[in-house]
């Protein structure tokens, strides 16, 4: 694994019975990168995410995140990820600030560092006083908003962020994507899946095309759109998965 | 430590902000007193109203001046005695009904004749029931009362005639019983018939459903809490967080736990206000009132033994409460799931609240022994009357290894693979295959 390698994931398995989510797919993800996993629903994007995020174990392969095995290092792992599941929900009797507040004093031991943090997150919700209300008189956005301040807060070293915009109109889906721009500027790295193929071709400097549980193609989206003879990573996918 | 505190702090602040779990905790503090004070305002007022004019029909069939004489016995206890001359029982009946009378009372031909003659007269009283209301039994005790005053008078005034020397008391009840009760070593001056109703009521009723509504409680919260976090989606989020599994299993049993005890208590302050409300009522002050002053505590090592065993059954249901949640995709399943789970778990609760243990056929004794929950409401039913029950005691150890493995399986069952996994395959049963699959992505 190189220096530079955030993920390394190497012919990657992943089956549920009989159900097999993922048939072998292998990736890597490079510090300061955004890393798309494009593909429609089933694809086997979320199965990828939850392994990454040491939430399920793999079946057969390996996924290495800066060193550490997901199998064995999880541990190891959970301090330097943040994770966000598609459809996160909230704690309905909570507000933002009590959430966040809570998340912060998980994430660091200092009481000084858990305010700052804390502090930090309510600044990238941009909920503004809203984020002393509590979370159940929230919209889907705001919610949403929560969330990714939640992620961003604790300074990871890798985001992984399942469908972030998934459902949000375009102020709340313009926010988010700044604040991931924002967060990559500043060094951090970000893997993301999403079938918003447009979206992510515009946040994205690499991305793999996933389909029924396989890596089909990976590159830049520039690359693919010119291997393809496309105008966008939607037309090259469905050009992909045609053949 | 450290890490834990803060999950302590969302478990609680989330649960007292359910409405609800807060309704279901403010309820029985607000309602048990209020429906006491509306039954102990409602009988005070029927009984007074009744009692200020309480009539009784009066059919003599004897007309002498003892009977007379009777009569003005009657009216001077507080009777209205209405005097009723028809032929039948049944005219006198529909007379009294028809004059408001609660009772008519026939007295023999023969009356005064055979009293001083110092023979038995048989005197037939009819109560006349309009209403089954609980304030309508006073009514009929009070007519009763006064039968048994006058009774009591023509006793008096027989025996004075007899001989003046001779005590009306002594004669009518040779024996001048006292009676007390022992309880374990202490002499309470008090019918046993008294000290049942206050054990019966105290330990064998009250703290055993006290425990049994905390185990119910802590059960349905533990099981809603985590099931909320399924539905919500917010558990996965949680289990990606740098804390252990335990310290989440922890968080979970101790904000459940707290959450839980304080219902108990609110709902256990609520039941003694109820049950205080009860004692004032009409002729309920003598039966208890006083008598929780007369039972010595029960010794200190009991209460040890009760806190450690009601701390592993609290554990017990706890635990179980958070599998059943963790494996419930939302808390329409959880509720599903907690009544398969929980009433075959809380029979057994009954059965040590209104059996007799030892009497019970082997089997259910093996049931009731077979789990935790059991033994706080055998030791505390036990704990007031005899010396701690030994199978109290060897419960400790077997309740322990239980619960912990109750607890290891449940932090085994939080490990994120096996937890969607057995989602995943609970979701295929409940036949949301296709659900599934997208969750899969």
């Amino acid at each position: 694994m190189l220096a530079t390698e955030v993920v390394e994931a190497r012919d990657l398995v992943k089956r549920f019975g009989e159900l097999v989510a993922l048939g072998g797919i292998s990736f890597e993800v490079k510090k300061g990168e955004v890393f798309g996993l494009i593909g429609p629903n089933g694809a086997g994007k979320t199965t990828a995410l939850r392994i990454l995020a040491t939430l399920l174990l793999p079946s057969a392969g390996y996924v290495r995140i800066l060193g550490f095995d997901v199998l064995r290092d999880a541990d190891k792992i959970r301090p330097v990820i943040s994770y966000l599941a598609e459809d996160a929900g909230t704690y309905r009797n909570l507000s933002g600030y009590e959430y966040l507040s809570i998340v912060a004093r998980i994430y660091f031991n200092s009481r000084t560092e858990s305010e700052r943090a804390t502090e930090e997150a309510v600044r990238i919700s941009g909920l503004g006083d809203r984020i002393m209300d509590k979370m159940k008189t929230y919209s889907k956005g705001m919610k949403r908003r929560v969330q990714i301040a939640r992620v961003f807060m604790s300074k990871p070293k890798l985001a992984i962020l399942d469908e972030p915009t998934s459902g949000l109109d375009v102020f709340h889906a313009r926010h988010v994507r700044e604040v991931i721009k924002d967060y990559v500027k500043e060094g951090g790295t970000a893997i993301i899946s999403s079938h918003n193929m447009l979206e992510v071709e515009h946040l994205c400097s690499r991305v793999a095309f996933i389909h029924r549980g396989r890596v089909l193609d990976q590159d830049e989206p520039q690359a693919i759109k010119e291997r393809y003879g496309v105008q966008n990573l939607e037309e090259a996918f469905v050009e992909v998965v045609g053949k | 430590m450290t890490k834990l505190r803060p999950l302590v702090e969302k478990e609680v602040k989330d649960l007292l902000r359910d409405p609800r779990v807060y309704i279901g905790l403010v309820v029985p503090i607000i309602m048990l007193p209020l429906i006491s004070l509306v039954m102990s305002i409602s009988m005070r007022t029927s009984l007074e109203v009744a009692t200020r004019d309480l009539r009784v029909a009066l059919m003599d069939l004897d007309e002498t001046e003892v009977s007379g004489n009777f009569e003005s016995i009657l009216a001077n206890l507080g009777l209205k005695v209405e005097n009723i001359n028809v032929g039948t029982l049944e005219a006198a009946i529909g007379e009294a009904r028809s004059l408001g009378c609660k009772a008519l009372l026939v007295i023999p031909r023969d009356f005064g004749e055979d009293l001083m003659d110092f023979r038995r007269v048989r005197v037939e009283l009819y109560a006349i029931i309009d209403s089954v209301g609980i304030g309508s039994m006073g009514l009929y005790s009070a007519v009763d009362a006064a039968l048994e005053g006058s009774s009591k008078l023509l006793s008096d005034m027989l025996i004075s005639r007899l001989n003046p020397n001779l005590e009306a008391e002594a004669l009518r009840e040779p024996l001048d019983i006292i009676r007390s009760s022992v309880v374990k070593d202490t002499v309470i001056h008090a019918p046993p018939e008294a000290m049942f109703g206050q054990l019966v009521m105290g330990y064998s009723v009250l703290i055993p459903m006290i425990l049994f509504i905390l185990a119910t409680t802590l059960t349905q919260l533990a099981a809603t809490a985590t099931a909320v976090e399924n539905e919500e989606k917010t558990l996965e989020t949680l289990l990606t967080f740098p804390v252990t599994r335990y310290s989440i299993l922890m968080a979970k049993l101790l904000g459940s736990s707290l959450v839980a005890v304080l219902g108990a208590v609110l709902f256990t302050l609520g039941f003694l206000l109820y049950f205080q409300g009860m004692f004032t009522l009409p002729g309920m002050e003598d039966v208890m009132g006083g008598l929780f002053q007369a039972i010595q505590p029960p010794p200190p090592e009991s209460y040890i033994l009760l806190a450690v065993s009601l701390t592993l059954a609290i554990l017990f249901v706890t635990s179980l409460g958070i599998a059943i949640g963790a494996l419930s995709s939302d808390v329409r399943m959880s509720n599903s799931l907690l009544g398969v789970v929980t009433v075959p778990v809380m029979i057994p609760s009954f059965l040590v609240m209104y059996g007799e243990l030892r009497t019970l056929p082997l089997a259910l004794q093996l049931l009731i022994y077979a789990l935790p929950t059991s033994y706080p409401m055998v030791l505390a039913k036990e704990m007031a009357t005899s010396t701690v029950p030994i199978e109290t005691i060897y419960g400790i150890p077997y309740s322990a290894a239980l619960t912990f493995m109750v607890l290891y399986a449940t932090s085994e069952l939080l490990a994120p693979e096996k937890l969607l996994t057995l989602q995943y395959k609970l979701s295929l049963k409940r036949g949301r295959k296709g659900t599934s699959l997208r969750e899969l992505g």
